[in-house]
């Protein structure tokens, strides 16, 4: 009998604990490294939200990389999604159930139309997000092929700098006698050869059109076109521009070793800049801004033998926060109080000063800005047109066989073949729209 | 009459109070989970609200055979059985082994020995993996420990060739290619007439041979990647090490302390009587401690299921999920990419009969060679 | 024949010391490495990653800790940690008592599915874990709703309250202990129960009076076995707590370490921020810890 007074006494406690004053209570699961330069600015913007609305209970989870998809994962199964949530505009990471089942309102009715014409029409493209409605408003469009490269390390060398495939390979047997690699591309994780590299090259040799066609069964991943591009691919490898240590390397340890006069070349996507921007915790930088404006270039990948569409490369919609679709009342309003100072013009200024990303609001500029991020604006005028990346574009089921053939292939454990036949197996056994 | 009746009641409410707390969150937390994920392995259900959101309904053991037909799924089985294997077979006879020698003060520092082995237990795997995949890496300690040595191989043989001073003749080329790397090589049409171009017109002299000797280890000399770490079987090797060297030092402890309630009589005298240290191990001390050493094998095979996080943080079952193990498996398809509940669920399940069949094991192997109660 | 026998033996020594000795180095020094480069610059360690640091820095630590909240974080591990290492043994020696010494029919099924689920890794389970304990806590929520009370909030028992964590560490923990404490109670000898029974005293004062103070030695095997993983744990506790205020160290540890992460700096700061007090605890107590880990002869 005390037993049971006991638990229901803790019951009881337990229960009142989580009984605040009359405040409208908004859960927001949010997603940042606290490793990245651009984090204390990130929370002061989120401190100043909470201290301005003392009608809403911000309950913030804030979390990163693998424990925000084991938890978004828990709340999806269990029909508990958050008020609003962080999230991606595909179904290539954890945020996936949200946009296939739909549980996120379309936010072109919820904001105000005067409110996104703030916002590049690609951002509010609704074809872009798995869900077909705007689940998400994408902060970034992030580009996922760049070249960045070290253009003083070539100079020192008595280099140029290489517009052709041919010219990229002569530079190979120079560089390396002074210990410098020539293209780094960190692939132990998987994802980045795909979505940083393969897609570009798929686009380039073959276009949209031809993904389009594989997924409406008109064309196969066993074509020849397909399989070759795949050989190219593999080709980087044997013909030495990329280092075949970079399969096995993290995705860590790119910048570094670039940053090091290690490598000529990186290959990565455009959110990598903020990693050589100034440290505001400790002034320090990977690249040092004079650095930067000196010695370094944000670059499209080079000319490839056979391309089609000249000088295309990847990119997707970025991630963005959405709001659950069951909200009504007085917490769709905070929540859309919240999403209207995220996207306002003066948190876009901190991401864009920080680093973090070139925001989608179109009326965001900032005197302050280090090289390195004015470069990647410059660099997007560089790409006359976008491409699928591959994992916003095949269903998991697909792309996972591409991604794990694309450590495959230049560690000869799989060839071009092989790979595409494990695709179009993968492909052929989803269920038919 | 009346008091042992009062008595058995008593015993029988204190039994069931005394049990019940335990029981109920033995429930709370493995029993019904475990019904629920057999529920979700044989229903199409999808995520979202279980009810009130969309239907679902059960329909049947599809998912079991579509595991039955997954090669992914025997790989991940065969890593598992490999790692339980190194558990019981490899981490329990060595700590028994070293045990044994620091007991019989074989060798000196014994507690110092047992001090720092049992340092990976309490540490996180979160700092384990981290420290690993490091010391493993591409560009790691381990390559550039081999790195080294290749490089002083290669110097040694290249000095060789140029006992005569530096002479640029098509013979001088091809023993170089002789002793070089051929992955160096294949970036190379012609690698011949493509190195010797190079080689002349960088404008090396016998002056500066040294840039010379630096330039040719840079381009030719091998270089070590830890491509074993992408074959099947193979790739498993560094992470059943790891394995080995994180539990060992616990069995030592666990082991030296119980032999030091042996009592040294016995062992003294068989030695005096001729026995040999192998002897008085397999006579004396093994039946001596049989019944920890049931313990310590569930205790092993309990481990060996739950090395989970330390190969997520070494390899997250990569490369081309060759070093995939069940639990990893199942986190896959539960929470990367779109999750298909049913499907992690029935290898949830799976790894639950697989459990039960271990413990099963090891249980009729205690019965049968440790009933010395 | 005696030179051979030395040989023997010195080629056993040598083993011995060698497999000791590579099992040593590899513990002590990438700790001592963990260490040192958490005191680089992220720019030099990427540049050179295993001689010491040219300049040592405290900006990694002071960023970590302020970012992390590791002051908050580390108190609320303490706190789990503890009170569920007591709750498992109070509860298991509590069960282990009634299966040892008290005669029952249902002792063979309930105490075969406590061995039973010493192998079951709770890790496969997160998923209807986290399903059931989000479902009972919206039950509760209409209950309560339905009677007129806490109306506009959701009440939470056991999703992102310590309660419920407690509860799953503590479940999680018993079938290893239940066991442990069942084998080692039978070892305690029954006279001992029924001359306490025999003069009048309860189940529950022969408990708190006899069982509980001899059970120490096991009770310290399983603080040994079990205070390491639940002060490491990371999977369970990120599921089952969304509030800040309710996590605990390697929560803040993975903030810093992700995949796209980059700055190794802080990652290692917080990582050696992590580890400190499992190592300084265990030098500290060394002693006890290991007599800990022997109390598992419970048949010996």
């Amino acid at each position: 009998m005390k037993r049971l007074a006991l638990v229901l006494a803790l019951v009881a406690f337990a229960a009142m604990s989580l009984v605040a004053a009359d405040k409208t209570v908004l859960k927001f699961l949010y997603y940042a490294d606290s490793s990245q330069a651009g984090y204390a600015d990130d929370m002061a913007t989120w401190a100043k939200f909470k201290a301005a609305n003392t009608d809403i209970d911000l309950q913030m989870e804030i979390l990163f990389d693998r424990p925000y998809a084991q938890k978004l994962t828990a709340y999806a199964a269990a029909g508990t999604v958050p008020d609003v949530v962080y999230m991606w505009p595909t179904t290539n990471e954890a945020s996936s159930l949200l946009q296939s089942k739909k549980m996120m309102k379309d936010l072109k009715t919820v904001l105000p139309a005067d409110f996104l014409a703030n916002f590049t029409s690609a951002s509010l493209d609704p074809s872009a997000q798995t869900s077909k409605q705007l689940s998400e408003l994408p902060q970034s469009f992030t580009f996922t092929t760049v070249m960045y490269a070290n253009v003083g390390l070539l100079k020192s060398l008595g280099l140029s700098v290489p517009k052709t495939y041919a010219e990229l390979k002569a530079l190979v047997p120079k560089l390396r006698v002074k210990n410098v690699q020539t293209v780094l591309l960190p692939n132990a994780d998987k994802w980045p050869a795909q979505s940083c590299l393969f897609s570009t090259i798929s686009g380039r040799l073959l276009g949209d059109a031809f993904i389009d066609n594989v997924l409406a069964g008109k064309a196969k991943f066993t074509d020849k076109a397909f399989v070759d591009a795949l050989a190219f691919y593999g080709q980087l490898y044997t013909d030495g521009i990329i280092n075949i240590s970079n399969v096995q390397m993290g995705y860590g340890d790119g910048p570094g070793l670039f940053a090091a006069n290690k490598a000529a070349f990186i290959i990565d996507g455009d959110w990598r800049v903020g990693a050589y921007l100034t440290d505001k915790s400790n002034g320090k930088a990977l690249i040092d801004p004079a650095k930067q404006a000196s010695d370094f270039e944000l670059l499209n990948f080079v000319a490839i033998p056979g391309e089609k569409n000249v000088n295309t490369a990847s990119a997707i919609a970025g991630t963005g926060l959405g709001i659950n679709k069951d909200l009504s009342g007085a917490k769709l309003d905070a929540a859309k109080r919240l999403l209207m100072y995220y996207y306002g013009k003066e948190v876009q200024t901190v991401k864009l000063e920080t680093g973090a990303f070139i925001p989608t609001r179109t009326d965001v500029t900032s005197s302050k800005l280090e090289p390195l991020s004015q470069k990647q604006i410059k660099y997007y005028s560089t790409v006359p047109k976008t491409t699928y990346v591959l994992d916003g574009a095949l269903d998991p089921t697909v792309f996972g066989p591409l991604n794990d053939g694309l450590q495959g292939i230049p560690l000869g454990a799989q060839t071009p073949a092989e790979v595409a036949a494990l695709m179009q197996k993968a492909q052929d056994a989803l269920p038919k729209k | 009459m009346a008091r042992a009746v009062r008595n058995r009641a008593e015993t029988n409410w204190a039994y069931w109070s005394f049990i019940t707390p335990a029981f109920v969150l033995y429930l709370f937390v493995f029993g019904f989970p475990i019904i629920l994920s057999f529920v979700l392995s044989v229903s199409n259900y999808g995520g979202g609200k279980m009810f009130g959101g969309d239907p679902w309904s059960l329909v049947g053991l599809g998912e079991y055979f579509k595991l039955a037909n997954d090669s992914n799924f025997w790989l991940a089985l065969k890593n598992n059985i490999y790692i339980v294997l190194i558990s019981v077979l490899g981490q329990i006879p060595l700590a028994f082994v070293l045990a044994y020698i620091i007991f019989r003060k074989i060798v000196r520092w014994g507690e110092g020995w047992q001090a720092i082995l049992y340092v990976p237990a309490i540490i996180s795997v979160i700092v384990l993996g981290i420290m690993w995949k490091m010391i493993f890496a591409s560009n790691g300690l381990l390559a550039d420990i081999i790195n080294a040595m290749d490089t002083q191989t290669f110097l040694t043989s290249l000095n060789g060739l140029l006992a005569n001073g530096l002479n640029v003749t098509d013979d001088f080329v091809t023993k170089l290619l002789a002793i070089s790397d051929p992955r160096a090589l294949t970036g190379f049409t012609n690698p011949l007439a493509d190195i010797k171009d190079l080689i002349l017109s960088n404008g090396y002299t016998t002056q500066n041979l040294e840039v010379f000797r630096s330039d040719m280890v840079n381009l030719l000399a091998p270089k070590w990647t830890p491509d074993f770490l992408s074959k099947q079987d193979i790739a498993m090797i560094p992470i059943l090490f790891v394995t080995l060297w994180v539990w060992t030092g616990m069995y030592i402890i666990m082991f030296h302390a119980n032999m030091q309630k042996i009592d040294t009589a016995i062992i003294e005298a068989a030695r005096i009587d001729g026995a040999s240290e192998l002897q008085v191990l397999s006579h004396v001390i093994v039946p001596n401690l049989s019944g920890v050493l049931a313990n310590a094998a569930i205790l092993c095979i309990a481990g060996s299921l739950n090395t989970f996080a330390l190969i997520w943080a070494m390899t997250a079952g990569g490369p081309m999920n060759i070093t995939q193990v069940l639990a990893i498996y199942m986190f896959q398809n539960a929470f990367i990419g779109v999750p298909n509940f049913p499907l992690a669920n029935a290898i949830s399940v799976f790894i639950v009969l697989f459990s039960f069949i271990l413990i099963g094991l090891t249980l009729l192997v205690e019965r049968r060679y440790g009933g010395r109660e | 024949m005696n030179s051979w026998k030395t040989a023997v033996a010195w080629v056993g020594k040598g083993m011995a010391y060698a497999v000791m000795g590579l099992f040593s180095l590899m513990t002590i020094y990438p700790v001592i490495w963990l260490i040192y480069n958490s005191f680089k610059t992220n720019a030099e360690f990427m540049v050179d990653k295993i001689s010491l640091p040219k300049e040592w820095i405290l900006s990694n630590y002071v960023g970590a800790w302020t970012l992390g909240t590791f002051d908050m974080l580390i108190g609320n591990s303490v706190i789990f940690t503890l009170v569920s290492a007591v709750g498992i043994i109070f509860i298991s020696v509590l069960a282990g008592f009634g299966f040892a010494k008290m005669p029952n029919k249902a002792t063979a099924p309930i105490y075969g599915s406590f061995v039973m689920g010493i192998l079951l890794s709770i890790t496969s389970l997160m998923v209807p874990l986290f399903i059931q304990v989000s479902q009972l806590d919206r039950m509760i929520s209409d209950g309560f709703h339905a009677l007129g009370m806490f109306t506009g909030h959701d009440v939470h028992v056991f999703y992102n309250t310590s309660f419920g964590v407690i509860l799953i560490y503590v479940g999680s923990g018993l079938p290893m202990a239940v066991y442990l404490c069942t084998e080692y109670i039978k070892s305690i000898p029954t006279s001992l129960v029924e001359a306490a029974r025999i003069d009048g005293a309860t189940y529950f004062s022969i408990f708190w009076r006899i069982i509980l103070p001899m059970s120490t030695p096991i009770a310290t095997t399983i603080v040994v076995l079990n205070v390491p993983g639940l002060w490491n744990e990371f999977a369970l506790i990120n599921i089952m707590v969304s509030d800040e205020t309710l996590k605990t160290l390697p929560l803040g540890i993975l903030r810093f370490n992700g995949q796209r992460s980059v700055d190794y700096g802080k990652q290692f700061a917080a990582l050696v921020i992590g580890m400190a007090p499992m190592l300084v605890f265990y030098f500290l107590f060394r002693k006890q810890i290991t007599a800990g880990v022997s109390g598992g002869a419970v048949k010996g």
